[in-house]
């Protein structure tokens, strides 16, 4: 059954505008006066004031770093066969550490293809590519600098991710750097 | 542009009167000054237009608890600031980009009234100007001949009739370009800009009556030396105030009654088919007719020049007390723009803390300490003048008398004049404000509840309000 809405019936000093409209003024006054004085804008100031962004929005990638500072892909190509948007290229080669096979000679990302699904993080068996650099704007002036070279996306500090990613700071630089590179060298991986 | 060419033209036409070239060569200087008049008001009043874009940008930002333009930037090499100045360069960016911008006319619009258009109610609110008294009228001596330098720089007797004949010919600027280009929705703007104009006209004459029954003149220095001599037009005439301020706000095609715009419903209504200089001149009239609809509300309901509503406060009353009313003008604008620099500082710790990164951090800072000591420099040397103009200029035995009036010195008359013209000027920005607050508010009313409100009550309280002033003028005198 229809839903009968009644007409609202306007009293007198409603129908003569000017109590109500001296009603909204106040209101918006109001709003004036709060920005005018204190400027608590909901609003930010981009690019001089940067928006708060999470540590799991999914935005530009890197590579992760074992505590000698070799990427930790194995080129095993499971992040570059997940991606919707066949973005990742990855060309493997020959590892010279005895422990591990493979490791990407060339390890490239085309950020206009990207499509920020995060599935190649989801697909890394060796959490060796993240999404959490809350880089969230790339800008560049011709095509060819959208492409993420191997050496940009190692291209991090430890130092601006939070103490508690253990595995970010057990990268050079880290607070967990010299304990991992001990572990390291021994053979305890990871 | 416009007003350089139409102030060159009118100073031409006055420059070219006989007895102000006798005058000035029989070195007479306030001739010179009635020759400067019509350059110097439009050229004034042009620059509180970008001063009102500012207030109608920023302002309907803070309203909308948004922070508005304020990107835009002049850098300044030696001194490494961004100057931003809050919003301002904006004016001159929108210009530049308006100026330079392809000039198209579409195939198929009329050509000579399409470029006709725009210019007519730039033109019209350019005279519009000519009408209003800035300042009272000077009496001054050649001699032993008493003459009288008049603040308007039209002093027609019709004046306020030439006023609403102006707004009414403005309205044709609109219609014209309207029909002239040829689009549904141009067209459908323009009839209802007419349609509008005649309805509130109507009640604009009617309730402008009253006020100028009790003056018993049409010249609105009289009208203003009236207020001087009783009360404001706001105390006398209530009602009458605000069936004129709503009758202005659809005059100047301002929100809630701007259907001729209408950008809901006809794109942009009767200017949607121009661009570039052509749309800058109807933005341009726009602003000018909420600036001549403030003046001329100050003008005729809060006192115009006048500085207080009470009796024996008028232009002679400002003579004598000269040092007095500077100082304190002065004075107040001092702390106001102090104000505004302690307001800066807060806003400088919160933009610095929340930089992004420390070069970002510098520069802010860099700005607003730049602002803060322009602004505390001009606030406190704005207060040390007035205190020593309070101090220091005393004129009450100045005036002489000549030919049963007091007649004071040059200096005297030229600052009181320009006190006047500010004291003006100070109340038409509270209404200008109020036009943009308004339009920030409320919404557009539909155009048949234009017409109802125009036609069965506004005409209806306008009459009755004109034939009460008319029996109790009539009682009490």
């Amino acid at each position: 059954m229809a839903k009968v809405i009644p007409r609202p019936t306007l009293s007198f000093w409603e129908n003569i505008y000017f109590v109500e409209i001296f009603k909204g003024l106040t209101t918006t006054w109001g709003h004036a006066q709060k920005n005018l004085l204190h400027g608590d804008f909901p609003t930010r100031n981009y690019p001089e004031e940067l928006p708060d962004l999470p540590r799991d929005y999914r935005a530009r990638h890197r590579l992760m770093k074992r505590a000698d500072g070799t990427p930790r892909c194995v080129a095993c190509f499971m992040c570059s066969t997940a991606c919707p948007a066949r973005c990742i290229n990855i060309v493997a080669e020959e590892s010279d550490r005895a422990d591990v096979e493979k490791r990407p000679a060339k390890f490239e990302i085309d950020l206009l293809l990207c499509v920020f699904c995060g599935f190649c993080v989801e697909a890394c068996p060796c959490d060796a590519i993240r999404m959490d650099t809350t880089l969230g704007v790339m800008v560049a002036d011709n095509r060819a600098e959208f492409v993420m070279t191997k050496e940009k996306l190692m291209d991090w500090q430890p130092k601006d991710f939070p103490a508690t990613d253990t595995q970010s700071q057990k990268a050079p630089g880290g607070t967990l750097h010299a304990k991992a590179l001990e572990d390291l060298n021994s053979g305890n991986r990871h | 542009m416009f007003d350089a060419v139409l102030s060159s033209l009118a100073w031409l036409i006055y420059a070219l009167l006989p007895d102000v070239w006798v005058d000035w060569i029989a070195g007479n200087p306030y001739s010179f000054a009635g020759l400067l008049l019509p350059i110097v008001i439009p050229l004034v009043v042009f620059q509180i237009l970008p001063l009102l874009v500012l207030i109608e940008r920023r302002g309907a930002a803070f309203i909308q608890d948004r922070a508005g333009p304020n990107r835009a930037y002049i850098y300044i090499p030696g001194l490494g600031i961004k100057l931003r100045a809050f919003g301002m360069i904006y004016n001159a960016t929108d210009a530049v980009k308006l100026l330079f911008k392809e000039s198209f006319t579409p195939p198929f619009v009329h050509k000579g009234y399409y470029f006709l258009a725009p210019t007519i109610p730039v033109i019209t609110a350019l005279l519009s100007l000519a009408l209003i008294p800035w300042f009272s009228p000077i009496l001054y001596a050649v001699g032993d001949q008493l003459h009288r330098l008049n603040g308007q720089i039209i002093n027609a007797n019709s004046g306020l009739l030439l006023m609403f004949a102006m707004g009414g010919v403005g309205v044709y600027g609109v219609v014209l370009g309207a029909w002239a280009s040829n689009s549904k929705y141009s067209l459908l703007g323009g009839m209802r800009a007419s349609a509008m104009m005649i309805s509130y006209e109507v009640s604009m004459g009617l309730s402008v009556i009253g006020m100028l029954m009790l003056v018993g003149s049409l010249s609105l220095t009289d009208v203003v030396e009236w207020q001087g001599a009783h009360t404001w037009g706001i105390v006398v005439q209530p009602i009458g105030f605000l069936l004129f301020l709503v009758c202005q706000f659809a005059e100047a095609n301002r929100n809630p009654f701007d259907v001729a715009e209408g950008e809901s419903e006809l794109v942009a209504g009767f200017h949607t088919e121009f661009n570039g200089v052509k749309f800058m001149l109807y933005m341009t009239a726009e602003y000018l007719h909420v600036i001549i609809a403030s003046i001329l509300l100050a003008t005729l309901y809060l006192g115009g020049y006048q500085l207080l509503p009470l009796p024996g406060f008028g232009t002679d009353w400002l003579k004598a007390h000269l040092g007095l009313v500077a100082g304190i003008m002065l004075a107040f604008t001092g702390v106001l723009v102090l104000g505004f620099a302690w307001l800066l500082t807060g806003r400088k710790k919160k933009v610095v803390g929340s930089a992004a990164n420390a070069e970002i951090k510098a520069e802010r800072a860099k700005e607003y300490n730049f602002y803060i000591a322009l602004m505390s420099m001009a606030g406190l040397g704005a207060i040390a003048a007035g205190a020593a103009c309070i101090a220091l200029v005393h004129t009450a035995g100045l005036g002489s008398g000549v030919a049963g009036q007091t007649v004071y010195p040059g200096w005297v008359n030229a600052v009181t004049a320009l006190v006047q013209f500010h004291i003006l000027i100070g109340k038409a920005m509270l209404f200008c404000w109020l036009f943009v607050w308004v339009r920030w508010t409320l919404p557009r009313f539909r155009y048949d509840q234009i017409m109802a409100l125009g036609w069965k009550v506004m005409l209806n309280i306008a009459l009755l309000n004109l034939l009460a002033t008319a029996v109790i003028a009539k009682l009490v005198r």
